[in-house]
């Protein structure tokens, strides 16, 4: 691991050679202030001052829609699996989001494991960028600690006025930094700026729900019969843009597509999400969460509860992003406060 | 070899503009042309087929007597019968005809020659003969259509997602309307449209029928805090869906 | 760039239809066979994933023991878009297999051990593996109840097998229905009143229950009552699947994915769960 600096005037520079070697996503701005990972050529395309994206980078490791066999009526040999995956930099991603791919290769990687993922994840370059400010109101970074750079990255960036403070943290940062020769070492007078950042954020960024994010778990566990499940379910609209913008929402569905000749086709996945109506419906017509409050339980859960017993990790990173999008208004943080008054009680 | 299937494309009250969509596919048309055999297709041919049809694909709504016993005919001489477009899947813009009484409709389209013209209230295809595929939409979207028309092929059943038009919206990574501050009934709607509208900047206007367990309450409030009327929510929902009122009785 | 992958865990082997049977007006046995002879080696209670290129792919049962190695049979009931497709397969057909998948029946612990089997409806399709893994290796086993229930006597699956179950000196068997018909000798009543009945020493006894998802509260109450130990009492859950692979999601079960850490659990591992019971 070492650090750099990146002086704000080569800024522009560095982009663009990266673009040129390179294809590079970036957040860009879509209007009404909302955000996008999209393919960048030059740093004026991009917003490096923004709320996070409608859809967390997620949509470059596991995209919405995949095709991953194809097949011939006439099978056997003429059966593939097939992963489409294009060497990528993702510039800009915000350590909420980080912790978010660092949730799903934990899912992915976890035996059996999913080659298309994987295969996939090694094709990406992340380059981190640190939030020196708070985005909205929405976001839970410091409950979760997830404010901070804590890897995941191959590079970070973190904004000190006149330049970049830039950490390299993998072979694969390192190879960048050499190709594009604008980097100039760190010295004291850099760290210290960065020191004070943090300083400056240890005061601003602080626990936003009041609950130590290790005792969710317990205060879900016990409050599972509580009202407030059923006061969600009044008013979720099962849309499921609460999971779908999730960085750590992983679900999807398989079907089948044939071609006119009704003999070729493949088979393809597409996110799914547990709000669906049909997503718990086996073949009978059980549907094993019927009520949409059983759905939202289910949402919160999984991300403070099952997937902490099963994997000792959050799947919550505090990004704000299911809170942000719901038109019902329901609203993580503000839930959890609500859960831990009953649990107090 | 087995013969091509015989499709024929038939229209009832509608604009026809299902059948435009389908005419204007382009390459893919001709991928379709090569897999079916097209006997009846008043927009694009004038041969008529005196047999009985592998598939029947019917555009429109059923609005009169005549319509009544002619779908009925259709359906007998068909093995399958896909509906397609709102007006023959949910009724669609037709169904605001059921807002009215049908002699002051009638008077109003026809003036003095009314006596002449029977009607009846508008009903979706599928509230007259058994349909056996829908294609939802105004108009349809061709990439649905082409799905459904290959299950029907296939003889395997499609199943129109049930859930909001929202899921596909927000896979897109469009910029929700209601941050535009406009009304779009996408998260009532069923999806399967790609978010085809929204997409292209228009909102949606529930062309695909509701999902099938809509959070009513739920959304009323959701109207209420974006300060949007209800008549007006009520009235772009009935602007479509006006006819599920008949599935009631 | 699209590439091709060596390994897949999507990708799927032949399986050739060698036999089919109507069992009921909705149900359909296929006995398969994987090409050169291979073993699908499973565990009584696995699953595997079927398909039907162009129509889908769906997780099921495997209903014959593992002790007969050439082939094995699905009991299919015909629900779904491929299980309809399913249906219109006849000998020497081909569907594409995946798996077997999940954890089966723990019968490596069970040897040695009392063997109580409570099966409802069409329950009857994975346990059915069970029991003929048990009859083929008898002497492994202590006693074997077999208690059976369904809606009514046309309903039972497999009744020929059934009956010679019931004719082993060295089983005991008894069966239920909802709803008699004239020539029904046997009880009448839901499957937990048979429960009562049994004589069982519950520390040496394993309960193997598969049934309708109602069916579970009911009949796990029935054995608690009679001391046997939460940790013996074994079920097999249903849930929606997609990939059988412990990712897609849908068959989670609080921690745990149905598909890779069940079917089969022990009542022990589920009890306090969200909605597993």
């Amino acid at each position: 691991m070492k650090n750099l600096i990146l002086s704000k005037e080569r800024f522009e520079h560095f982009i663009s050679l990266l673009a040129k070697k390179h294809n590079v996503m970036g957040p860009v701005h879509k209007g009404y202030d909302n955000f996008s990972f999209q393919p960048i050529k030059t740093a004026a395309e991009m917003t490096l001052k923004y709320v996070p994206t409608i859809i967390p980078p997620k949509k470059y490791f596991m995209p919405q829609y995949e095709s991953f066999l194809e097949y011939d009526k006439t099978w056997g040999e003429n059966m593939k699996a097939v992963v489409e995956s294009e060497a990528l930099v993702l510039f800009g991603v915000h350590t909420c989001d980080i912790a978010g791919i660092k949730a799903l290769n934990i899912v992915f990687s976890d035996r059996p494991r999913d080659y298309n993922y994987l295969s996939r994840k090694k094709d990406v370059t992340i380059m981190g960028l640190e939030c020196n400010e708070y985005c909205d109101e929405f976001a839970s970074c410091a409950m979760m600690n997830n404010h901070l750079p804590d890897g995941g990255y191959d590079l970070f960036f973190t904004d000190l006025g006149d330049f970049f403070f830039v950490e390299v943290s993998t072979l694969k940062g390192d190879v960048i930094v050499e190709e594009i020769p604008v980097f100039e070492e760190a010295l004291g007078r850099h760290f210290k700026e960065l020191q004070g950042l943090r300083a400056r954020k240890a005061k601003t960024f602080t626990n936003e729900v009041g609950i130590e994010y290790q005792h969710v778990p317990k205060i879900l566990s016990d409050t599972k019969e509580s009202l407030i499940w059923n006061e969600l379910g009044d008013k979720c609209l099962a849309c499921g843009n609460c999971t779908n913008v999730c960085p750590t929402c992983y679900c999807f569905n398989i079907w089948d597509e044939v071609n006119l000749d009704l003999k070729t086709g493949k088979r393809v996945r597409m996110w799914d999400s547990c709000q669906n109506e049909g997503y718990a419906k086996v073949a009978g017509g059980e549907s094993f969460r019927e009520e949409r409050s059983a759905r939202q339980k289910h949402r919160f859960f999984k991300k403070f509860k099952y997937m902490v017993d099963r994997y000792a990790r959050f799947f919550c990173t505090g990004c704000g992003r299911c809170s942000r999008t719901c038109m019902a208004q329901i609203n993580l943080k503000e839930t959890l406060k609500k859960l831990k008054e009953e649990y107090a009680r | 070899m087995s013969p091509k299937p015989k499709v024929a494309f038939f229209d009832f009250a509608c604009c026809e503009g299902c059948q435009l969509q389908v005419a204007n596919m382009g390459e893919e048309l001709l991928d379709i042309l090569g897999a079916i055999d097209v006997v009846e297709f008043r927009e694009v041919m004038s041969e008529k087929w005196d047999q009985n049809y592998d598939v029947a694909v019917v555009e429109g709504s059923i609005t009169d007597n005549h319509a009544v016993e002619r779908i009925k005919k259709i359906r007998e001489r068909s093995k399958v019968l896909i509906a397609y477009g709102s007006c023959a899947t949910i009724g669609g813009v037709n169904g605001m005809k059921n807002n009215f009484p049908l002699e002051e409709i009638r008077k109003s389209v026809y003036g003095e020659s009314a006596k002449f013209f029977d009607t009846i209230p508008t009903h979706a295809v599928g509230q007259v003969v058994k349909v056996d595929y829908f294609v939802t939409g105004c108009p349809v979207y061709p990439p649905e259509f082409v799905k459904v028309l290959k299950c029907a092929l296939m003889g395997i059943n499609y199943e129109v997602p049930d859930y909001a038009v929202c899921v596909e919206c927000k896979l897109n990574e469009n910029v929700c309307m209601y941050e535009r501050g406009l009304t779009c009934l996408g998260p009532v709607t069923r999806a399967g449209c790609n978010s085809w509208c929204i997409n292209n900047g228009n909102i949606c206007y529930g062309c695909r029928g509701m999902v099938s367990n809509p959070n009513i309450k739920g959304a009323q409030d959701v109207i209420a805090r974006y300060n949007i009327d209800m008549d007006l929510v009520q009235n772009k929902m009935n602007m479509y869906n006006k006819c599920r009122e008949l599935n009631k009785k | 760039m699209k590439i091709q992958l060596k390994d897949s865990l999507y990708t799927l082997v032949r399986g050739k239809v060698l036999r089919t049977r109507q069992l009921t007006e909705l149900e359909k046995l296929f006995e398969i066979a994987l090409p050169e002879g291979q073993s699908l080696d499973h565990e009584p209670g696995q699953f595997v994933q079927v398909s039907i290129f162009g129509v889908g792919e769906a997780p099921i049962s495997i209903c014959s023991s593992p002790t007969k190695r050439d082939s094995f049979e699905l009991a299919i009931r015909k629900v779904g878009r491929l299980t309809r497709a399913l249906h219109e397969l006849e000998p020497g057909d081909e569907v594409g297999i995946r798996g077997p998948y999940g954890k089966g029946f723990p019968v490596t612990l069970m040897e040695g051990n009392d063997i109580m089997i409570v099966g409802g409806g069409i329950g009857i399709v994975p346990l059915r593996s069970l029991i003929n893994y048990i009859i083929d290796n008898r002497r492994d086993f202590g006693k074997v109840d077999i208690l059976l229930g369904c809606k009514t006597p046309k309903d039972m699956l497999f009744g020929d097998e059934v009956e010679t179950w019931q004719k082993r000196v060295d089983v005991n068997f008894s069966c239920t229905v909802d709803r008699a018909d004239p020539d029904w000798k046997g009880n009448i009543g839901l499957i937990t009143s048979l429960i009562p009945g049994v004589n069982l020493d519950p520390n040496r006894t394993f309960a193997a229950v598969v049934g309708p998802p109602v069916m579970y509260k009911y009949v796990i109450q029935e054995l608690r009552k009679k001391q046997i130990p939460d940790r013996q009492i074994l079920v097999s859950l249903e849930r929606h699947m997609k990939c059988g692979l412990g990712k897609c999601g849908h068959c989670q079960i609080e921690h745990f994915y149905c598909c890779q850490d069940g079917p089969v659990f022990s009542f022990d591992q589920i009890k306090d769960l969200e909605g597993a019971i």
